[in-house]
């Protein structure tokens, strides 16, 4: 790759670009971005107001139950009085909730009636909320606050070091120390300011099991959960009150998830744009005869886009460094912001290259559309979905989300754990890159297929030779990760008796189709003879990478996931790293994978050399195998 | 009507042979099992009796005040108690999980209650620990107030009845309802977008002008066929919550709010795409247009996703009967504008 090249490329994607503006698009492009700028505030001032009147609730002013009724606006107050088939006046019936007035017969008045309907159920549950919350408004107006007020609450959080599954792993140091010492809401009682609301002091962490500071930095745990659910921007207004307790569940993740990645759906639609601009009517063809190479003009072209993102990013990362308390002083805002961009970054890189090998593979615009939405719906909820349970569960640490909470939080993330969060990104985003740079070439660029065979081409130039299968068995490794750990974060909320069979089913199926697509596209272009025994040797081949690939991942098992159960499941078994037991055995395990792979991939490359259908089907049968020792690994194993 | 419907054809037929649509559906079918899956799993986080009804938490008790908690927490079912005199003997028994939390309960000089609470770190059951540590102290805490009411000059209100509700219920109509009726609407704009587009960039309006079709009849064509996608995925959808349980109140009504954005949000892709021509830009400027137009209705008195989700649980009010019209009437007007500017100017060179 040619440096001066690379930009010059970058430049002319850059002035092509800019020259397509006219005066009018920049009008309406800089009227939408002021709309925006000028609307997000006033929203954002609005609130969220999707359950605003969706439940009726019947209830007179006269009664205690008004006050709180009227300020939520969850409820829409409507006539309790209603008139029953028997015609006395009875509740309303087309309320949800009902508060009896005198009036009524066959009800106390007072009384709280509801619809025995889900939505009446959910209404009254809503209602008792409702309530709560009221009188705790009430009694922040009380004078004698020890009264209103009279327990005071602090919480904190501790590691249970009797609970960790024993055996999971060699190492035992136990993460102990990572007490979080949370204090709810400062001194100072909110509103009256009245004498008593001081609360507990603050620095009660010694009283603990005090098992010391031994092992915080223990070798490679796993990824902390981090400790205490503190609200990201700013503390709870009143003192320790048992209301104020709100379980560790950072909704800000939905923000900084919008924040940086929503922008990033507008960058990869123009990028896919360029790429497939190069493919219509064959404008990539003066390129492509240029004396420049492909990956200089690949980089080139993705180049403005990455620093536009980066650039974004950045801006983000800034404003929101200086929204939140963690960050103090010129340089900890500029030391958070990093190391926020630091773990966006990787994301962007994956959007650009997906979006890379969408424009390749598009056949049209509306194509297109198709694949970046899939695109971006799929890299959403992978980059957010696991950040929602940042200090809830260990599944977080899948997402590079969770290291920028961490980052705004001010607690510092180790070299290990953005590895772990972010390897399998970078990692997938340049095999995305190779993939998509080996059909940037004149006979798939401006011909159409469907998607599927321009996936088969792909892969196909990128084999050489038989030898080509171990590297790309052992390439796909990433995407298998990404694919078990989205398998994971789908499956985890569930009993694990009903997660974990399927789990393992959607895993080997998963290994599966790595293993055995590039075999398949190489008997589709006749690369190899169709003959059983080039099935077996390809097979062999292809198994041997996935196993050298995998036993890569037991870096997942060190750095990664041991405590959670379903991780244990899905990379364990593959690895046989910290079971005691015999040499034999051991030796045992760490060859029973690579007989399993080599054996399962054989199979579906027999089928491989007749047809698609008899692909899927000898599919079907090597993923059952799989699983079927899956199975039986992860319950010998316990 | 007829060349329309034949320009609106083709455009379906080139969908369906490039069978790309496929994926559209497939995001949908994603979405909608990502959002059950992720609101199921948090629940299961927050109440224990939705998911699994035997879960006990086991509260170890100690202080010197831990008599008063006592009995509070022994009147529920789903609480347990273990009296330590020894606040180190509870400290060992929640580290080797005997216990789910510790409360030291001591009184402060002004006869407040203090309570220390021990929940467990970085645990799946964190969650649901501290949810039901909440739970005890506000209990113990109205139970005081009682205690106390003689020295309290508001009485606070009685809390109705609990009800065994599961907290899904609201979120199916709030989210996930109003977003799998709106998805289809922004990915058939977008795609309007690019039919349009399409045309321009690869230079075969040529060809269609030299048919017996009007620029009107292009556009329309074009249009019809991207319009008609939202409300049918729409709909879809709504027949299938309803086969699976989910009472739809106003199907009806919600289909014609989906109809009116959808000829809204096509008419404004149709737009940015015979004004700009290149797909970059007009993809650009409409998705940021769209962003515009929804976060503004937000400041409507009812914003379409709470209309939706009125009309769907079965709330609707005046308000929202009209805002339905009033969108429908709004999205027609601007179709027919674009309509006129079309039948004036044609589609240009």
């Amino acid at each position: 790759m040619n440096l001066r090249k690379v930009l010059r490329i970058a430049r002319w994607e850059v002035s092509k670009n800019a020259g397509q503006l006219d005066r009018r698009a920049i009008a309406v492009g800089l009227v939408v971005l002021l709309a925006v700028g000028a609307l997000t505030p006033m929203v954002a001032q609005r609130g969220v107001t999707l359950d605003d009147g969706i439940y009726q609730v019947g209830v007179s002013p006269e009664s205690p139950y008004y006050e709180p009724v009227a300020q939520d606006p969850t409820f829409a107050p409507v006539d309790p009085k209603g008139t029953l088939s028997t015609g006395e006046v009875g509740p309303n019936p087309k309320a949800d909730v009902v508060v009896c007035t005198e009036e009524m017969v066959r009800c106390a008045p007072g009384e709280v009636v509801w619809d025995d309907t889900r939505k009446g159920k959910a209404a009254l549950a809503e209602f008792r909320k409702t309530v709560k919350q009221y009188n705790d408004l009430l009694m922040s107006r009380e004078s004698n606050q020890t009264a209103a007020f009279p327990v005071e609450v602090s919480l904190r959080y501790e590691e249970q070091t009797g609970l960790n599954p024993a055996g999971a792993s060699g190492s035992s140091a136990a993460r102990t120390t990572r007490e979080g010492e949370e204090r709810l809401g400062g001194g100072q009682s909110g509103g009256t300011g009245s004498p008593g609301a001081t609360t507990a002091p603050g620095g009660s962490a010694g009283s603990g099991t005090g098992d010391g500071s031994s092992g915080s930095d223990g070798p490679m745990q796993a990824p902390s959960v981090g400790s205490g659910g503190g609200s990201l921007f700013g503390g709870n207004a009143r003192g320790g009150t048992p209301s104020d307790i709100a379980p560790p569940f950072p909704f800000e993740s939905l923000v900084l998830a919008f924040a940086f990645v929503l922008p990033m759906n507008f960058v990869i639609q123009a990028y896919a744009s360029t790429i497939l601009d190069e493919r219509i009517n064959e404008r990539g063809e003066l390129l492509l005869v240029s004396p420049v190479s492909r990956g200089d003009i690949i980089a080139g072209k993705t180049l403005p886009y990455l620093l536009g993102m980066t650039a974004i990013a950045s801006i983000t990362a800034v404003g929101i460094a200086i929204l939140t308390p963690a960050a103090e002083g010129a340089t900890a805002v500029a030391s958070t912001a990093a190391a926020s961009v630091s773990a966006v970054v990787p994301i962007a890189l994956l959007f650009l290259a997906s979006a890379f090998v969408g424009g390749m593979f598009a056949r049209s615009f509306k194509e297109l559309t198709f694949v970046t939405v899939t695109l971006s719906v799929f890299l959403t909820s992978y980059a957010f979905v696991p950040a929602i349970f940042t200090n809830v569960h260990p599944v977080a640490a899948i997402s590079p989300l969770t290291l920028v909470v961490k980052a705004l939080r001010g607690t510092a993330f180790s070299l290990g754990e953005y590895a772990f969060s972010t390897g399998p990104l970078y990692l997938s985003a340049g095999v995305l890159f190779a993939l998509g740079a080996g059909v940037y070439r004149e006979e798939d660029m401006f011909t159409q297929r469907p998607v599927p065979l321009k996936f088969l081409d792909a892969l196909d130039s990128q084999i050489s030779g038989r030898r080509s299968m171990v590297k790309l068995s052992a390439l796909s490794i990433p995407f298998v990760f990404v694919g078990e750990l989205l398998a994971v974060a789908l499956l985890f909320a569930l009993p694990v008796s009903l997660s974990m069979p399927v789990l393992l089913v959607a895993i080997a199926l998963v290994e599966e189709v790595a293993k055995s697509v590039h075999v398949y596209a190489g008997f589709a272009h006749d690369r190899f003879e169709r003959t059983l025994r080039s099935a077996a040797t390809l097979g062999f081949l292809s198994g041997l990478g996935f196993f050298l690939g995998e036993k890569a991942t037991a870096v997942a098992q060190l750095v990664g996931l041991p405590n959670l159960e379903l991780g244990r499941a899905a990379f364990g078994t593959v690895t046989g790293l910290g079971v005691e037991t015999s040499p034999l055995v051991l030796l045992g395990l760490l060859f029973a994978p690579l007989a399993l792979h080599t054996v399962t991939t054989t199979i579906t490359a027999a089928g491989a050399t007749r047809d698609r259908n008899w692909y899927a089907g000898t599919l079907v049968v090597a993923t059952l195998v799989h699983a079927a020792y899956n199975l039986t690994v992860v319950s010998y194993l316990g | 009507m007829g060349k329309r419907l034949t320009v609106a054809k083709r455009e379906l037929a080139s969908l369906r042979s490039e069978k790309t649509i496929v994926l559209a559906i497939l995001i949908q079918l994603f979405v909608a099992a990502f959002s059950s899956f992720l609101a199921v799993g948090l629940v299961s986080l927050y109440d224990p009796g939705s998911v699994s009804n035997q879960f006990v938490v086991e509260f170890g008790v100690t202080g010197e005040a831990r008599e008063d908690i006592v009995p509070v927490i022994e009147e529920q079912d789903g609480w347990r108690t273990l009296e330590y005199s020894d606040e180190d003997a509870a400290m060992r028994d929640f580290d080797r999980g005997a216990i789910h939390a510790v409360l030291k309960v001591d009184r402060t000089p002004d006869g407040r209650a203090r309570v220390r609470a021990i929940a467990p770190d970085g645990n799946v059951r964190t969650t649901l620990v501290v949810t039901q540590i909440k739970g005890v102290l506000e209990t113990f805490e109205r139970a005081e107030r009682q205690r106390l009411r003689h020295s309290l000059e508001r009485q606070p209100v009685e809390l109705p009845p609990d009800s065994s509700s599961s907290p899904y219920f609201g979120f199916t109509y709030t989210v996930l309802v109003p977003l799998l009726t709106f998805l289809p609407v922004f990915v058939s704009g977008s795609i309007a977008v690019d039919a349009i587009a399409e045309e321009y960039d690869r230079g075969t309006l040529e060809l269609l002008r030299v048919t017996p079709l009007t620029g009107v009849d292009i556009v329309d064509g074009k249009m019809l066929a991207m319009g008609v996608l939202a409300p049918v995925q729409a709909g879809a959808w709504l027949a299938l919550l309803s086969f699976n349980g989910t009472a739809i109140a106003n199907p009806v009504e919600i289909l014609l709010l989906v109809t009116g954005f959808s000829v809204g949000v096509v008419t404004m892709g149709a737009t940015a795409a015979l004004a700009f021509r290149e797909r970059k830009q007009a993809q650009f400027l409409f998705s940021m247009g769209v962003l515009v137009v929804f976060s503004s209705t937000y400041l409507l008195p009812e914003s379409p996703a709470n209309a939706v989700a009125k009309l769907a649980i079965g709330s609707p009010t005046q308000l929202t009967h009209l805002s339905v019209g009033a969108y429908l009437v709004v999205s027609l007007a601007a179709f027919v504008g674009l309509r006129r500017f079309v039948a004036k100017r044609g589609l240009g060179s």
